[in-house]
């Protein structure tokens, strides 16, 4: 692949995209090459998807151009990106599990002919396969196939309805190191076969071993297009993350005692998938511990382990040195442990019912809000006024559906709520994911106030500035595994960048 | 996606919007049904009018009225109840049946003085309703079986059941009615002052009243309202939540099967099971009342005694030519407008992206293709 | 002997078992295509009952003198109320489940409504449908009875409508379309097809079919009206469908078991069967219970083994079954 001699492909002119009134996309203007792999590469909400979203036909471009193979596009559907030969594989399958391989193959294609019968379509879809040089078991039904090889399929499919650019989301977020390999090869085989292929993920190893040219894109704008062969990690790390100054907020020397200790515990995920590999660490009284990490890369199987959430399948987890590996959430919330959910609306709370309600959710036992039978129904709405008073829930009253608040308030009253629980250990997974800046801060003050008073607070964030403003220690993960630990004052937003993106030092 | 609009789900579900669209739309099926009547060339306006006279007029028609509603109430109570858990519990016609076998066949063969006959019939009612229940309860709470086919399959179960008793083990010899058991030895006694009336109307009122009581301020009614709001909040507020389904299904069944005992002994008429006919719907109409009330259990009482004036309107009004026949099909039309009032109020219309509210990234589209 | 006893029950009971579950084959076929596309319908009693009544109406009122025009009066009653069915469960996405409950209270209780004044009086003889031998030159033999000599609609009922049903789902390209569907409307939706108007357009024909067995009742089995005439089979249509795990070819095994369970007392009783130990009536009642009760079994066994981890994934329902779609939720 010569440098001089390059077709491009696709070239996106000036691209601006926004979602109610959030900018997702800024003035982007970048080209993809003929018979090349091409990462884009960012933290979430980097815009990466956004952008791929945009060539397949899902979203529309608010302003600027785009030229598929030298003619000026733009999509209103799906259909017409598939058409214009721009084909995306998506995280998410697309697929009819109880149907055949060679059935979904077939699904919908104007190619296909009318009156079909399984051998036909077999033999179409082996045709198909030796053509495009990808094979998968025809007869096969879809929830017969492990996951690598439904994404052959997905792959397949949009390669047969003719596309010549093919965009891959986080394609290796779901498979085995030996299925990404595999997934390498097909792709490399691609690109030498004239088509495009754009690769989106956060992982700088595989981004280096596979791509000719790499883009980071960070806040919605493009940085920089590299040669693949001439960038390092360490600088592809500080592209993605920047260097901005973070948030100022006072730390102090406490070494406390072990609150929260974990000793190689591995774990699966709700796919029956390792999400965690013998993770150890622990979490000392009055520290904040960051988990700092991409989403996706165990950080959510590890907040329900230490809750009581999921089971742990090996290793120990202990709080103020009681073992509590795989008792339940209510033996752990009863040690002092409170849980700020990722997943708020679908965990933490009951949108259908009135904030009092959930202001009492986890306390409604305590003596002082209940008798054995009744709720004291005056007791509770008050617990609510206080929560919602110190916890600075702008509301006009306790009785409103909290579905109706806006996702900073209802984040304000669950981390007060569960501040309230946290007399030792504080749980909070992507605390201020989707808030708006105040609400950020004040949640964050809520967390600090706890450190403060002597609780241990282990804090998971996809936020590189926020973890590096606020954690006292910082643990970054990547596929399951602990890549480091870092000190307060051993901060270094390169190692940490670098980590987070699956590359320790000696690897650099 | 009709003229360019589009639905979304709303996250802020409200109780009171809910109930207002729900009610609204009830009122709109009695409308068309109003209009059907037009179309077919009856006057709905006199219909109205004779079925008000029928049933406020006299006092034979406020009887006739809370006769139809103990059965009614009863099962419609028994679903609100199951309905807080958002579980649908569409048996309570099977587990009416169910209870009433069990109390017939206690009543029939067991030689009691009735002061222990009838609370050991109660008792087998109550059991028998609950049975009739467990294996959908116990599915769905351990095994996430969807509770509507089971519980509906056993409804028919249970018809047969009690059809045959009435033809075939139980069968009544001596009398001139071709469906019917043997008839327990007594009957309940009436409200002073009403002939028809049996005192078994205070239960669904009694029960209506203290469910009320129980959701607004124990511990139990909050932790079923938490699970029908939201079952993995429930979790994390460390509920457990298959044994709390469990219990409060069969609780529910318990109740339609109370109804059943008490309409074998309370209703005016051979205190016996007569075959199929036995429940008229009950279930089905409890159920409508309940997806009505919006398993509110005092609004299940206004609903039940407005669906069960118009059952008695209906049967009253045979005599100026109507049939009771468009009763079932205007309870139709009622739980169409309920239904499309509750969706009304759970999904919004939207025309561009920029009206649209919430989290923005997802997969909406500027696109022409339909949907 | 004894070979000849069992050979004589069995084709007496196909003889008579076989045209009283046409009814059920073809309510049942209806079901099918509408669970296929993902639609829950439990109206089945309501669409029966409503092409039962426009058939008769048709005879009666309308002056309709052939018999395959009666029917068509009463698949087409039936398809506009399922296209009013459609309009609300699939565009409007209301609840299908109170929604088709609503239509198998209200659409039976319309339909008992429009018959009211035809209580007694039969749909003539001449347009009923008869069967092939109206000489009555093979009448005695069973053989022949159990399989050769039923009326027209059964035949297309138990072969024609499946075979045809069968060769659209799995033998062309649009029948694949419409079987993903109901598995995986984000899959149909990728590559541009429509999945509202595919689950609309067979909610409606499914309705039209499951009409057609109501109209087929009126035209032979009880040639004269009375209320509630569908009686119950609208449900066992539906629990044959879960029952022959959504197959078109186990949906016409299933109807014809359930069927012949179902109408064993009358049957019994019409060939004065003596059994040995049980009452014919008991047996009868025994035998009523038992298609609800193999469903329900037929539900809870691959739940239960999935629970303990081993899927038993041929009788899975379509996985989109009664779940309204939307673009902006996949």
């Amino acid at each position: 692949m010569t440098d001089s001699q390059h077709t491009t492909s696709v070239e996106v002119r000036d691209v601006v995209k926004s979602f109610g009134g959030v900018l997702a996309l800024e003035h982007v203007n970048l080209e993809f090459r003929v018979g090349e792999v091409h990462a884009l590469l960012g933290e979430n909400g980097a815009g990466k998807t956004t952008l791929s979203n945009i060539l397949a036909g899902i979203y529309r471009e608010e302003s600027g151009h785009i030229f598929i193979g030298g003619v000026e596009r733009s999509f209103h559907n799906p259909a017409q990106a598939i058409e214009a030969g721009v084909g995306m594989v998506h995280q998410h399958f697309r697929l009819v599990n109880s149907m055949s391989v060679a059935e979904n193959l077939h699904l919908g294609s104007p190619d296909t002919p009318k009156i079909v019968s399984q051998r036909l379509l077999i033999d179409r879809a082996r045709a198909m396969m030796a053509d495009i040089g990808l094979t998968v078991d025809p007869e096969a039904k879809i929830w017969q196939l492990s996951v690598g090889e439904q994404q052959r399929v997905e792959i397949l499919r949009v390669l047969a309805r003719g596309a010549r650019v093919l965009i891959l989301d986080e394609p290796t977020a779901v498979l085995t190191a030996k299925e990404a390999r595999e997934l390498f090869v097909v792709m490399r085989r691609l690109a030498e076969g004239g088509r495009t292929v754009v690769f989106i993920s956060h992982k700088l190893n595989e981004v280096l071993e596979v791509s000719d040219r790499i883009t980071v894109l960070r806040g919605g704008r493009h940085v920089i297009t590299r040669e693949g062969a001439g960038v390092t990690a360490r600088e592809l790390a500080r592209l993605m993350t920047g260097d901005e100054a973070g948030i100022e907020v006072a730390h102090r020397e406490v070494r406390g005692d072990d609150v929260l200790v974990l000793d190689g515990v591995s774990a699966r995920n709700s796919r029956g998938v390792e999400a965690l590999h013998g993770v150890s660490f622990s979490v000392r009284s009055g520290e904040i511990l960051g988990i700092a990490g991409v989403s996706g890369n165990g950080q959510t199987e590890l907040a329900e382990v230490v809750t009581g959430l999921r089971r742990s399948d090996s290793g120990r987890v202990s709080i103020d040195g009681a073992a509590v590996t795989n008792t339940s959430s209510r033996r752990i919330t009863d040690l002092g442990v409170g849980h700020i959910p990722e997943d708020r609306i679908g965990v933490g709370m009951v949108a259908s019912a009135p904030l009092k309600d959930n202001a009492v959710l986890r306390h409604y036992r305590d003596p002082e809000l209940s008798t054995r039978r009744l709720l004291k129904r005056d007791r509770v709405v008050e617990f609510a006024r206080s929560l919602v008073e110190v916890g600075r829930v702008q509301t006009r009253s306790v009785h409103m559906p909290a579905g109706q608040l806006s996702g900073g308030n209802q984040q304000r009253l669950v981390a007060r709520r569960e501040s309230l629980l946290a007399s030792r250990l504080l749980v909070a997974a992507h605390p201020t994911r989707g808030l708006d800046v105040l609400a950020s801060k004040q949640v964050q003050e809520a967390i600090i106030e706890r450190r403060d008073a002597g609780c241990a607070v282990m804090m998971i964030s996809d936020d590189l500035d926020e973890i590096l403003a606020v954690s006292d220690r910082i643990l970054v993960m990547y596929e399951g595994r602990v890549m480091g630990v870092f000190n307060r004052a051993d901060y270094d937003r390169e190692r940490i960048g670098l980590m987070m993106g699956g590359r320790t030092e000696a690897t650099s | 996606m009709i003229l360019g609009y589009r639905l979304q789900r709303r996250l802020d579900a409200d109780a009171r919007r809910s109930a207002i669209y729900r009610i609204s739309g009830a009122v709109a099926g009695l409308l068309v049904s109003g209009l059907f009547l037009l179309v077919t060339g009856r006057n709905p306006v006199t219909i109205l009018a004779d079925s008000f006279e029928a049933v406020f007029g006299s006092k034979r028609g406020i009887e006739g009225v809370a006769v139809q509603s103990i059965p009614i109430l009863m099962c419609a109570i028994g679903v609100s109840l199951s309905l807080r858990m958002k579980v649908w519990n569409i048996g309570s016609d099977g587990q009416f049946l169910a209870g009433a076998f069990v109390a017939c066949g206690i009543g029939i063969n067991v030689d009691l003085p009735a002061g222990v006959l009838l609370p050991l019939m109660m008792l087998g009612s109550l059991i028998g309703g609950a049975i009739w229940i467990l294996v959908p309860a116990a599915a769905r709470a351990h095994w996430g079986v969807n509770e509507i086919i089971t519980s509906l399959l056993l409804n028919f179960v249970a018809v047969q059941l009690v059809v045959w008793a009435s033809l075939g083990f139980w069968r009544d010899t001596t009398s001139m009615v071709t469906q019917s058991t043997r008839s327990v030895p007594f009957t309940l006694p009436r409200i002073p002052g009403f002939d028809s009336v049996s005192i078994a109307f205070f239960v669904p009122l009694i029960l209506a009243l203290a469910l009320w009581v129980v959701f607004r301020s124990t511990k139990v009614g909050y932790e079923i309202d938490i699970i029908g709001g939201n079952p993995r909040a429930a979790s994390f507020a460390g509920i457990n939540v298959p044994r709390r389904v469990i219990i409060v299904m069969l609780t529910s069944g318990a109740i339609a099967g109370l109804g059943g005992v008490l309409q074998l002994t309370g209703a005016p008429g051979a205190q016996a099971l007569n075959g199929g006919g036995f429940s008229r719907a009950y279930g089905l109409s409890g159920f409508i009342v309940a997806a009505l009330a919006g398993a509110s259990f005092l609004g299940v009482l206004v609903a039940g005694l407005f669906l069960s004036s118009m059952f008695y309107a209906g049967i009253a009004l045979q005599t100026k030519g109507l049939s009771v026949y468009i009763i079932f099909a205007i309870y139709g039309m009622v739980l169409i407008g309920v239904a499309i009032g509750e969706t009304a109020s759970r999904y919004r219309l939207y025309r561009s992206v920029a009206e649209m509210s919430g989290p923005v990234d997802l997969e909406t589209v500027t696109s022409g293709a339909a949907s | 002997m004894m070979f000849a006893i069992i050979e004589n029950a069995f084709l007496s009971i196909l003889g008579s078992a076989v045209p009283a579950s046409t009814v059920i084959v073809l309510a049942a076929t209806g079901v099918l295509l509408n669970e296929r596309v993902g639609v829950l319908n439990l109206g089945q009693e309501g669409f029966i009952a409503i092409g039962a009544v426009f058939t008769v109406i048709s005879v009666q009122e309308w002056g309709v003198e052939n018999s395959w025009l009666a029917l068509l009066a009463g698949v087409l009653g039936a398809a506009v109320i399922g296209a009013f069915f459609a309009l609300g469960v699939v565009v409007m996405r209301v609840s299908q489940v109170l929604v088709g409950l609503a239509v198998a209270l209200g659409g039976v209780g319309l339909a008992n409504q429009l018959g009211t004044n035809r209580n007694g009086s039969p749909v003539p003889t001449e347009i009923q449908f008869s069967d092939l031998d109206p000489f009555g030159v093979f009448a005695d033999n069973e053989f022949f009875e159990a399989f050769l000599l039923h009326d027209p609609v059964t035949y297309l009922a138990y072969l024609v409508i499946p075979a045809a049903l069968w060769f659209l789902l799995f033998r062309t390209r649009h029948g694949m379309v419409v079987r993903a569907v109901g598995e995986n409307p984000g899959a149909v939706d990728a590559v541009g097809a429509s999945v509202t108007g595919l689950r609309f357009f067979y909610t409606v024909v499914g309705s039209a079919i499951t009409g057609a067995a109501g109209a087929y009742m009126v035209l032979t089995i009880t040639p004269t009206w009375s209320p509630d005439i569908a009686r119950g089979r609208g449900w066992v249509a539906l629990a044959v469908v879960i029952f022959a795990a959504w197959r078109p070819g186990r949906v016409v095994l299933g109807a014809l078991l359930f069927g012949t369970m179902i109408s064993f007392e009358s049957t019994a009783k019409a060939r004065s069967w003596n059994l040995p130990f049980l009452a014919a009536v008991d047996m009868g009642f025994l035998l009523s219970m038992l298609p609800y009760i193999v469903t329900l079994i037929v539900i809870l066994v691959p739940a239960g083994a999935a629970h303990m981890g081993r899927r038993i994934r041929a009788t899975d329902a379509p996985a989109a079954l009664a779940t309204p779609y939307l673009r902006e939720e996949r």
